[in-house]
């Protein structure tokens, strides 16, 4: 269903492909059907609970619009916010860190042949693994009666559980258990950013008269910047966000899932618009966080292109 | 005065070697191309000639100096890479003066020597974009801008124009052509692209296997092959079947060819005479030569390669004409090849 | 050919200290999981005599004998199952559709696609809990419920392994191809796209299967009886039996990373092995 425009000027207008112009125009709107399914689903799983959660974080007991949910909750619950802030801090820092490095050390390795992908694959792996399960591990590890912990205190003398600080339970023991997953979600996200870091770029450094260090400052770190900032805010929201972990390990901890899941959990009737102010708050930090994450790595991608 | 020489250079990777003994010497202002397939040992040398690489054995020299144990980034050589080789995160701007700045080149200083090299490769106005909004034929321009900033003794080119389109790739060869003359720098250029070779060098090295075949100007290079393996990997060669009758002269069915090359082939022998198709034509039908039939006749522009199955043999070559065969020739016509054996290369028959 | 820097040789003792590192991290949690699972020697009492004493499946045993065992097990999987069958059947279309009809939309599906992240599981359940309970209590209270939320949940993976499996196989000129020789749609999809799909869809069930069998947020706070309420519950009451459930579960997931790295190993290597052997025969 072409249509070639025949003119008397010898032919010098020949227009197929306006012809394809006019059939998309007709069908734009049908094609946006096709998407239905989907965005109904969206629509019904995920836009109504959040909408559900909105609205009864600034409704009263009796249905009225109030902020005094929300700013009840910011003073009742200000220790559990700063407990998840400083957990999903300290995480995303060491898992950021601790993630880069590893990262590197994965991708540059050429012997064994198959020890980046061994990496890649438990990364995968245990950057999803999480909840009760990894809780268990951890307790049987680090805990009171932990393996680890008899053979640190055997091996080198040293009582973890003598010290004021440290405990599985507490704030150093969630750290700990934290890194089992952040760090291979570092892995995962760093791997296609270090892997962009081509060869090339490090010879023409050392060509130019550049040392290691000249080329780390000027070229590598300023590239794999926008790639670890991102990731920070993502091991951050993935840390605010955990629940079962640290459930598993405190069911009294301190931090915001636990408060809201608790509260749910006592208020069968719904009346108490505490747990979704919360949830409310929780929800705006993840999405700035996560907003950021986006940006910057629409950032790191353009550069990985050249 | 800079040369660039390398004495005896060998190198292995495992159980491969990619470079046997390696002996050459790149004249002071020269621009000599490493010429060959992949895995010839090119590379290899180049990258041994920067310090990526280094040697099992030999040196390498520059203006009588051996830098083989000087660490790559203390060797004032220029690397244009085969491609992203630029900085991503940096400027144009920044990325020419990023050599400067290793070199701790004063500010104002390096904003001069910037803008002329700048000028140079005609980059002027695109000195505060990025290397991902520029074009490939760009990229490399303000790679080689990079290189030269820094005044290199030698100038080593990895491939450059490989990843170019066609276009970009001859009207960059010649801009490379014009600036190495212009600053008269040594340089080293690889390359497995022959026409790239032939066009730009002053000598080239034709490298197989590790070992350099080859080391002449272009025209020794085109022809006068030193060996079967530089015959044909430069321009085209007929694969003839032939009998070695003395030191003068082979046999291709009766007809006798004289050749001018010396071979070390006994009489009698059986070889594959390998001839250029501009050393062939074709003859009138009295005349001495082999029978065969036009098969195909493909029109350059300015002259016609011309395919014929000679007879009995059974082989295809390919005639040069000049001009065109139109209304001449057609396919099955019975025609006569006249052999010029003059320059000739010998093979034994397989 | 592999090049390294002159200097390669010093510069791997950062790397490889990281990498030891790691692995002592990342095993350590497991074997000292699988003692206590295995061997009813007690802590205090653990030393290089009795190491080798008491190793015993009695924990593992004992998970058996829990009578919520199998039920629990059961619903879990019989929700996984859903909930991979609902994430094919509702994204594959979208992604190819995306992909073949709709190229202006991709910017928009792989936003929306990131959403459910924004929303933790924890803020999920309470949307549920704020929405759903009032206006449609019938289901609210059906365990099945958590379906479409595992759905949502498993989202942003699934979507992107399945677009990934798209985008590997020049999905264009495969329906292109298979159209201009005759097929109509469903067989186009039957016989040129879904079986070259099929390692990703391989690895998306997998995906979503491991996230459903695991997931404890939801579950836990709406009150439903899962296998990881179970778990968690088990191993409130025996920490031996709790921790041999959960080397249990390491296990179990291991091997099916195990077969599914099999079944989507790339077809070029499956056909090499298969002519090995057939030249071997």
């Amino acid at each position: 269903m072409t249509d070639t425009t025949i003119t008397l000027d010898g032919g010098r207008t020949a227009s197929a492909a306006p012809a394809a112009r006019p059939q998309r125009r007709r069908f734009r709107f049908g094609a946006w059907m096709g998407l239905l399914p989907f965005l109904g689903f969206l629509f019904l799983f995920l836009l109504l609970p959040t909408y559900g959660v909105v609205t009864k974080a600034f409704s009263n007991e009796s249905g009225g619009f109030t902020t005094s949910a929300i700013s009840d909750v910011i003073s009742n619950e200000r220790k559990a916010f700063y407990g998840s802030m400083k957990v999903s801090f300290v995480t995303a820092l060491l898992g950021v860190v601790l993630g880069t490095m590893l990262a590197y050390a994965a991708a540059t390795a050429t012997r064994p042949k198959w020890l980046r992908s061994l990496v890649s694959a438990f990364s995968g792996v245990a950057a999803n693994m999480g909840g009760v399960v990894l809780a268990f591990l951890f307790i049987t590890l680090l805990g009171r009666q932990g393996l680890g912990t008899k053979l640190v205190r055997e091996g080198l003398g040293y009582d973890l559980y003598g010290t004021s600080w440290f405990d599985i339970s507490s704030f150093w023991g969630w750290v700990t258990v934290y890194m089992y997953f952040q760090i291979p979600l570092m892995v995962l996200v760093t791997l296609p950013a270090i892997d962009g870091l081509k060869p090339a770029w490090r010879e023409a450094s050392s060509n130019l008269g550049g040392t290691t260090w000249t080329y780390w400052r000027r070229v590598g770190l300023p590239v794999l910047a926008p790639s670890m900032l991102g990731g920070f805010l993502l091991l951050f929201a993935n840390a605010f966000s955990a629940y079962a972990t640290v459930y598993a390990l405190n069911t009294q901890a301190n931090l915001m899932p636990v408060k809201i899941s608790a509260g749910l959990r006592n208020d069968v009737g719904g009346r108490s618009p505490a747990p979704y102010a919360l949830a409310t708050c929780m929800i705006v930090v993840i999405a700035v966080a996560m907003g950021g994450y986006l940006l910057l790595r629409k950032r790191a991608e353009r550069w990985r292109a050249t | 005065m800079s040369n660039l020489a390398f004495n005896s250079i060998r190198k292995t990777f495992g159980p491969t070697v990619a470079l046997q003994g390696l002996d050459l010497d790149v004249r002071d202002g020269e621009l000599i191309s490493l010429l060959g397939p992949s895995g010839c040992g090119k590379t290899t040398a180049l990258r041994i000639a920067a310090g990526f690489e280094a040697a099992d054995s030999g040196s390498v020299v520059v203006a009588d100096e051996n830098i083989s144990n000087l660490p790559a980034h203390k060797r004032n050589m220029g690397m244009v890479f085969q491609s992203y080789s630029l900085f991503p995160n940096l400027d144009v701007a920044s990325n020419v003066e990023y050599g400067l700045r290793t070199r701790k080149v004063d500010k104002t200083e390096r904003r001069k020597r910037v803008a002329d090299i700048l000028e140079l490769v005609e980059l002027t106005d695109q000195a505060i974009k990025y290397p991902h909004q520029l074009s490939g034929g760009q990229q490399q321009r303000v790679a080689l801008a990079r290189a030269l900033a820094i005044q290199p003794s030698v100038l080593l080119l990895d491939e450059p124009l490989s990843a170019l389109d066609a276009k970009v790739r001859s009207s960059l060869r010649d801009e490379i052509r014009r600036i190495q003359t212009e600053l008269g720098i040594t340089t080293l250029f690889v390359t497995h692209d022959q026409e790239e070779a032939l066009g730009i060098s002053d000598r080239i090295g034709v490298m197989s296997q590790g070992s350099l075949e080859q080391l002449g100007t272009p025209a020794e290079i085109y022809g006068d092959p030193a060996n079967a393996f530089v015959a044909r990997f430069i321009g085209s060669m007929n694969e003839i079947p032939a009998t070695v009758v003395d030191a003068r002269a082979v046999r291709v069915l009766e007809v006798v060819v004289p050749t001018t090359r010396s071979h070390d082939f006994a009489a009698g022998e059986r070889i594959n005479l390998l001839v250029r198709p501009e050393d062939t034509s074709i003859v009138a039908e009295g005349d001495s030569g082999l029978s065969g039939t036009v098969v195909s006749q493909t029109f350059q522009g300015s002259s016609t390669d011309v395919g014929v199955r000679l007879a009995v043999l059974d082989v295809l070559i390919s005639v040069h004409v000049v001009g065109s065969t139109e209304g001449v020739l057609r396919a099955g016509d019975q025609v006569t090849v006249a052999v010029d054996g003059a320059r000739a290369v010998f093979e034994p028959a397989s | 050919m592999s090049s390294r820097p002159l200097r390669s040789r010093l510069s791997r003792i950062g790397p490889n200290l990281v990498l030891l590192g790691a692995l002592v991290f990342f095993t350590a949690p497991l074997v000292s999981t699988a003692r206590q699972a295995l061997q009813t020697v007690p802590m205090p009492l653990l030393n290089w005599n009795t190491l080798s004493d008491k190793w015993t499946l009695a924990g593992v045993r004992r998970i058996f004998d829990e009578e919520n065992f199998w039920p629990t097990l059961r619903v879990s999987l019989e929700l996984a199952a859903a909930t991979v069958v609902i994430t094919l059947a509702l994204l594959v279309p979208t992604a190819l559709f995306v992909h073949l009809r709709l190229p202006k939309a991709r910017a928009l599906v792989e936003f929306l696609t990131v959403l459910p992240y924004v929303v933790p599981p924890v803020a999920l359940a309470a949307g549920v809990a704020a929405f759903y309970r009032a206006n449609a209590r019938w289901f609210f209270t059906s365990t099945y419920a958590l379906v479409p939320f595992y759905v949502v949940m498993a989202l942003p993976f699934t979507y992107r392994a399945i677009d990934a499996g798209i985008k590997a196989i020049d999905v264009r000129t495969l329906v292109d191809a298979s159209r201009s020789l005759g097929a109509g749609w469903v067989t186009t999809l039957r016989r040129a796209v879904l079986p070259n799909m099929a390692s990703s869809l391989i690895s998306a069930s997998f995906l979503t299967a491991t996230v459903v069998l695991g997931e404890f947020t939801i579950a836990v706070t709406l009150a439903k009886q899962t296998f990881p309420t179970f778990a968690f519950e088990f191993f409130g009451r025996d920490f031996q039996g709790g921790v041999a459930l959960a080397l249990l579960t390491l296990v179990m997931t291991t091997v099916l990373l195990g077969i599914l790295t099999i079944l989507t190993r790339p077809k070029a290597v499956r056909a090499a092995r298969k002519t090995d052997r057939l030249a071997k025969a």
